[in-house]
C-alpha cells in the first residue's frame, strides 16, 4: 500500500525506497550517458579532449610565467593543471547539468510519482561515471608516479569522494532553487566562473595576493582542489588537516544541499 | 479488504499560475524595497472524501478548472494533499494523457525501457514487453529511431501503449480518447474495454459525456474542487448538463461541422433548418438515441448517448426546443 501524508515509513520500507531510488538513478544516469554518446562507440574518450586541450592551452600561455613555482619543470605544471581540471570540469559539468533537471523532467514528474531528487543525482552519477572511466584513473596513476607513497595513493579516492559529495550538494541545491528562480542558470554561470577563477587551478596559490588567498580557505572547490593536489602530487609530509577539511567540506555541502532540496521539495509541483 | 482508492478530507492548496514567472533578481529587488511579494495561493480541492472500491469504474466530470485532473494527480501520488490523506492499494498506471515526456534524443526502445523502469518494473520485465508495446503502437519499423522523429500522434500512441501494457490494477485516464487518429482511437478504446472486463479499477476524466455514461458505473461531478454529485452516471450527466446552458443556432451543415469539431460536450440543438451538406444527426429523445436518416425517419439505435457525428446528407426537421442532444 502506498500512502501519502500518512504514518512515517518504517525502516524496511525506508530501505525499499532507497533501493528504488538507486535503481531510478541508475537508469536515469544511463539515459543521459546514452544521449551524450549516442552513435559513437568511442564517445566517452571524447571527454578527454576537453581537459587535455585546456591543459595544453594553459601550459602554452601561462607555463613559462609560472615555471619558477614548479622547479622549472613544465611537466610539473602540466600535471598540476591536469589534476585540477579533472575535478573542476567534473564539478562544473555536473552542477550546470543538474541545475536544469528537475524542471526539464517536469512532464514526467507530473505523470508518475517519482522522487524528484533522482534527476539531479543522476546527472552527478553520469558525470562521475564518465570521469571514473577517463580522468580519475589518470589522476590515480599520476599519484603513484609522483608520490611513490601508498598512503597518498589510497587517499586519492577518498578526496575524490569528498569532491563528489560537494558536487552532489551543489547539484541538489541548484536544481531545487532553479524550480523557483529561473534566472539561477545565468547566476550560476557567473558564480561558477568565480569559483573557477578563485580556485588555484591554473596558477599556483602563492601568486594570488594575500587578501585573496584568505578566500581560498572558504571556497569549497578550492579546498577540495588543494586536498587533491596534496594527496596526488604532494611529496612532503601529508597535511592531514587539509585532507580532513576537504572530507568534512564535502559531507557538509552534501548535507546542506540535501536539506535545501528536502525543504523546498513540496513546492516543486506547483511550478512544474 | 482495503478500498482501491480512498481520499479522506483531502484539501489541496497550490500556488497560482501567475507566480510562474518568478526570478531571483526580482525577489531580491523586492526584498530590498521591503516589498516582499506574498505568494498567491488558491484552494484547488476542498475537503474531498471519496472511496473507490476495487473494480469500480468511475467517471469524473465537470467544467474546466474544476479539479478533475488534479484529482487524478492526487491519486497518482504526483501531488501531495495539503491536508487529509490519500491511500491507494495496488499498482497504478501513469496518468495517461497527451504529452508524455519522452527523451527526444533516445531511440524508441530506450525510451520504453526508461519509462517502464520509472513505472517500477524490472528492466528485464520491460525488455520482454518492448516488442508487444511497439506492435500495439504500430511503430515497430522505426524502433531504433530517435523519439524526436515521432509525430505528436505517434508519441501519444507510444505513451498509451506503454502505460497500458503492464496491466496496472488501477488505471487513471485523462481524456485518453482524444489520442491519435480515429482508427487508433478505436484500438485504444478496445484495449481499455479489456481493462473494463478484467476487474481493474478505473478512474476516467472526460468531457465526452456519452462515453462516460456508456462505460462508467459511477460518476463524480466536480465543481470548484468540491463533489457536486456522486452516483449513477445518467443522473449525474443530466444534472451536470442542466447547469450548462449551451444553445447554438445551426443554419447550415457547415455550422454543424464546425460545431462538431469544437464541441467538448453534448450540445442542445434548439432547432435547425434544411442542411445543405452531408449530415447525419443523432437525436437523443426519451432516453434513446435516434438517427435522422436521409429520408427524415427516426431510427432507433442501441447506444443511448453519443457525441456529434457527421456522416451523410439529411434533412433535419424542426425539433422542439431543448429536446435534442447531439
Amino acid at each position: 500500500m502506498t500512502s501519502t501524508a500518512a504514518a512515517r515509513p518504517t525502516s524496511p520500507r525506508r530501505f525499499a525506497e532507497l533501493q528504488r531510488l538507486a535503481g531510478l538513478i541508475q537508469i536515469a544516469a544511463l539515459r543521459s550517458l546514452k544521449v551524450r554518446y549516442r552513435g559513437s562507440a568511442v564517445g566517452i574518450l571524447w571527454s578527454f579532449s576537453n581537459p587535455l586541450l585546456m591543459t595544453l592551452m594553459y601550459t602554452v600561455v601561462f607555463g613559462t610565467a609560472f615555471l619558477q613555482y614548479f622547479d622549472h619543470s613544465i611537466v610539473r605544471y602540466l600535471v598540476y593543471v591536469f589534476v585540477g581540471l579533472s575535478v573542476v570540469t567534473f564539478f562544473l559539468n555536473a552542477t550546470s547539468e543538474a541545475l536544469l533537471t528537475v524542471v526539464t523532467n517536469g512532464a514526467l514528474l507530473n505523470k508518475i510519482a517519482l522522487p524528484p531528487a533522482v534527476f539531479p543525482l543522476a546527472s552527478v552519477a553520469a558525470n562521475l561515471f564518465q570521469q571514473l572511466c577517463t580522468m580519475f584513473p589518470v589522476v590515480f596513476i599520476i599519484s603513484i608516479v609522483v608520490t611513490h607513497d601508498p598512503v597518498h595513493v589510497l587517499l586519492v579516492p577518498v578526496v575524490l569522494a569528498g569532491f563528489a559529495l560537494l558536487t552532489t550538494g551543489f547539484a541538489l541545491a541548484l536544481a531545487a532553487l532553479y524550480v523557483f528562480f529561473r534566472d539561477i542558470s545565468y547566476i550560476w554561470g557567473v558564480g561558477s566562473f568565480m569559483l573557477w577563477m578563485t580556485s588555484p587551478l591554473f596558477y599556483p596559490a602563492q601568486v594570488a595576493p594575500e587578501r585573496v588567498r584568505v578566500w581560498f580557505h572558504f571556497n569549497p572547490v578550492g579546498i577540495e582542489l588543494s586536498a587533491l593536489r596534496e594527496v596526488a602530487l604532494g611529496t612532503g609530509p601529508l597535511d592531514w588537516g587539509l585532507v580532513g577539511t576537504a572530507a568534512l567540506t564535502g559531507i557538509v555541502a552534501c548535507f546542506l544541499g540535501g536539506a535545501i532540496f528536502a525543504q523546498t521539495r513540496r513546492g516543486f509541483m506547483d511550478l512544474l | 479488504m482495503q478500498p482501491a482508492i480512498s481520499l479522506s478530507g483531502v484539501t489541496l492548496v497550490r500556488r497560482t499560475q501567475e507566480e510562474l514567472h518568478y526570478d531571483l533578481k526580482r525577489s531580491v529587488m523586492n526584498a530590498l524595497r521591503f516589498r516582499a511579494r506574498k505568494v498567491k495561493r488558491a484552494t484547488v480541492i476542498t475537503g474531498l472524501d471519496v472511496t473507490i472500491e476495487h473494480g469500480e469504474k468511475v467517471g469524473v466530470i465537470g467544467p474546466n478548472g474544476s479539479g478533475k485532473s488534479t484529482l487524478l494527480k492526487l491519486i497518482a501520488g504526483v501531488l501531495q494533499p495539503t491536508r487529509g490523506s490519500v491511500a491507494v492499494e495496488g499498482s497504478l498506471s501513469p496518468l495517461i494523457e497527451i504529452g508524455v515526456g519522452f527523451e527526444p534524443e533516445l531511440t524508441l526502445v530506450d525510451n520504453i525501457l526508461f519509462y517502464g523502469v520509472l513505472l517500477g518494473h524490472d528492466e528485464a520485465v520491460v525488455r520482454a514487453h518492448v516488442d508487444s508495446i511497439l506492435d500495439f503502437a504500430e511503430l515497430t519499423e522505426i524502433r531504433e529511431q530517435p523519439t524526436k522523429t515521432l509525430s505528436s500522434g505517434m508519441s501519444a500512441r507510444l505513451g498509451f501503449a506503454i502505460a497500458t501494457e503492464f496491466r496496472p490494477d488501477i488505471l487513471l485516464l485523462d481524456e485518453v480518447l482524444a489520442v491519435g487518429d480515429e482508427r487508433f482511437r478505436r484500438k485504444c478504446a478496445a484495449r481499455i474495454e479489456r481493462f473494463w472486463d478484467a476487474h481493474s479499477t478505473i478512474v476516467l476524466v472526460s468531457h465526452d459525456l456519452s462515453y462516460v455514461v456508456r462505460t462508467c458505473d459511477r460518476v463524480i461531478w466536480l465543481d470548484c474542487g468540491r463533489v457536486r454529485f456522486d452516483g449513477g452516471p445518467v443522473l449525474a450527466v443530466q444534472s451536470y448538463l442542466d447547469t450548462v446552458p449551451t444553445s447554438v443556432d445551426i443554419r447550415s451543415g457547415a455550422d454543424l461541422i464546425a460545431l462538431a469539431a469544437s464541441a467538448p460536450s453534448p450540445i442542445v440543438v434548439r432547432g435547425s433548418s434544411k442542411a445543405d451538406d452531408e449530415i447525419t444527426i443523432f437525436l437523443v429523445r426519451n432516453g434513446y438515441r435516434w438517427r435522422i436518416a436521409p429520408d427524415g425517419e427516426y431510427r432507433r439505435i442501441a447506444v443511448i448517448w453519443e457525441n456529434v457525428l457527421v456522416v451523410s446528407d439529411s434533412v433535419i426537421e424542426q425539433v422542439p426546443e431543448g429536446d435534442v442532444i447531439i
